[in-house]
């Protein structure tokens, strides 16, 4: 009966971490960028249970919406932003980009863009989907900034998160692969865009409530051995 | 056989059958292809004695959209190189790559083709035949399958535990603890009697 006990109790466990997982994705779905995870497990054997087997991030493309931002980039396709973050580089989707004072390019947490300076005197932006940056000055002349690489790897399930959109290469993830957007097959970027968190309130909602059903078919698993524990004990009556 | 001795093996048995239950409902929705067990009660010589067989009908399929979730819809196989170098059949699984590019499920096997095992940075999605493709849409490299299968990429395959069933095996397995202890307390009671009361000289 012990192993009845065991066995349902880490099925409860399982069932925590789902919630727990599915409660941060859907903290996040208004964070552009973000991408969902999925808890995952591995049957234990020998009738054991079930153990997890960690977390898996889902790369799947989110939506991209016009957002009218003066900086606004989203990518479609695979890859990421390079950004520099105290002094390392970082990884994002998240391209709510804004001009700041040094001429740099920052993302919504104040991480500078690789590659990119903006002179003092451009009136606007504008990004091609190949990545050209070109600003545009008084008097209608404009002038190349330079071009926009991204990011690729191997298995971008393996980046370890810095927050919510925010990646750090691991030697799991691989090398990262520079490629220039806007290849026949690549990536594109899409000015005054960005990309939606990869999560469906929907899905999200049917994930809570399988969770909490097989919460409390465990629960009363445990209840039941629990309960032949107390009959076994109540056969001897001295 | 024994009366007493009778009913403390369907005690045994009635626990046996809760524990594969239980374990069913540890992994009814969360473990990616889990089969459940099937308990079996046997009333032989020796009295009663349980086994379990895994169940091996196919659990739903579930859409994940990541390219490298993938499922069997159906019969069949695809195959996978285990960590001690054994090939073994698989029919769900959630491919990552490894430091090297090497596409592994979440056990360490490393996905096979017909060339050796598959690598993530030329492949980019494969079909329900088994052909893998690099982004611009040519074909790379070819699954080991076995005969007719039909593969899904981004689906994974659910566990095929129904928890309505595994409820009612948990109360049914409850309930015959519970006849099993009564009867073994009659028979108990019986021999009380028997021992204590009969033998009294009486007056």
């Amino acid at each position: 009966m012990n192993r009845a006990l065991y066995a349902a109790a880490t099925g409860m466990a399982a069932q925590q971490q789902t919630l727990d997982t599915v409660a941060d994705n859907l903290a996040n779905v208004d964070v552009a960028g973000f991408k969902r995870a999925t808890a995952t497990f591995a049957a234990l054997g020998d009738g054991l249970g079930t153990a997890p087997a960690g977390l898996l991030r889902s790369f799947e493309q989110g939506k991209l919406e016009k957002s009218g931002g003066p900086c606004d980039l989203a990518i479609e396709g695979a890859g990421f932003f390079r950004v520099e973050r105290d002094g390392a580089t970082a990884y994002t989707r998240a391209g709510a980009f804004s001009r700041a004072a040094d001429g740099s390019l920052r993302d919504a947490e104040g991480w500078r863009l690789h590659g990119i300076r903006i002179p003092a005197d451009a009136v606007a932006l504008d990004v091609r989907p190949n990545g050209t940056v070109v600003a545009r000055l008084p008097g209608n002349a404009s002038r190349t900034l330079g071009r926009i690489e991204l990011a690729q790897f191997d298995a971008p399930e393996r980046l370890q998160p810095l927050g919510s959109a925010l990646f750090a290469a691991t030697p799991l993830a691989g090398k990262p692969r520079m490629v220039a957007p806007g290849g026949p097959h690549g990536p594109a970027l899409a000015f005054g865009a960005l990309e939606h968190a990869n999560v469906s309130i929907y899905a999200s909602m049917i994930e809570i409530l399988t969770a909490q059903r097989a919460y409390e078919a465990n629960a009363k698993a445990v209840q039941a051995s629990d309960e032949m524990l107390r009959i076994a004990n109540n056969l001897h009556r001295g | 056989m024994d009366g007493i001795q009778l009913m403390a093996q369907a005690m045994h048995a009635a626990r046996a059958r809760l524990e594969i239950s239980a374990s069913n409902l540890a992994n009814v929705s969360s473990t990616a292809g889990f089969r459940r067990s099937v308990a079996r009660v046997h009333l032989g010589p020796e009295g009663l004695s349980v086994s379990s067989a895994a169940d091996t009908k196919p659990g739903p399929l579930e859409r994940t959209g990541r390219s490298w979730d993938v499922a069997v819809a159906g019969n069949g196989a695809f195959s996978v190189r285990g960590t001690g170098g054994a090939i073994e059949s698989e029919r769900s699984a959630s491919f990552v790559a490894d430091g090297e590019g090497v596409l592994r499920d979440e056990r360490g096997r490393a996905l096979l083709g017909l060339r050796g095992v598959v690598r993530a940075g030329w492949a980019d999605a494969v079909d329900a035949r088994g052909v893998v493709r690099d982004a611009s849409g040519k074909a790379v490299e070819q699954l080991r399958l076995a005969p007719g299968t039909s593969l899904r990429s981004g689906f994974l395959e659910r566990p095929n535990v129904d928890a309505v069933r595994e409820m009612v095996d948990v109360l049914a397995a409850q309930r015959a603890f519970e006849s099993a202890q009564k009867t073994l307390s009659a028979i108990d009671d019986t021999r009380a009697k028997a021992v204590n009361e009969l033998a009294k000289v009486s007056g």
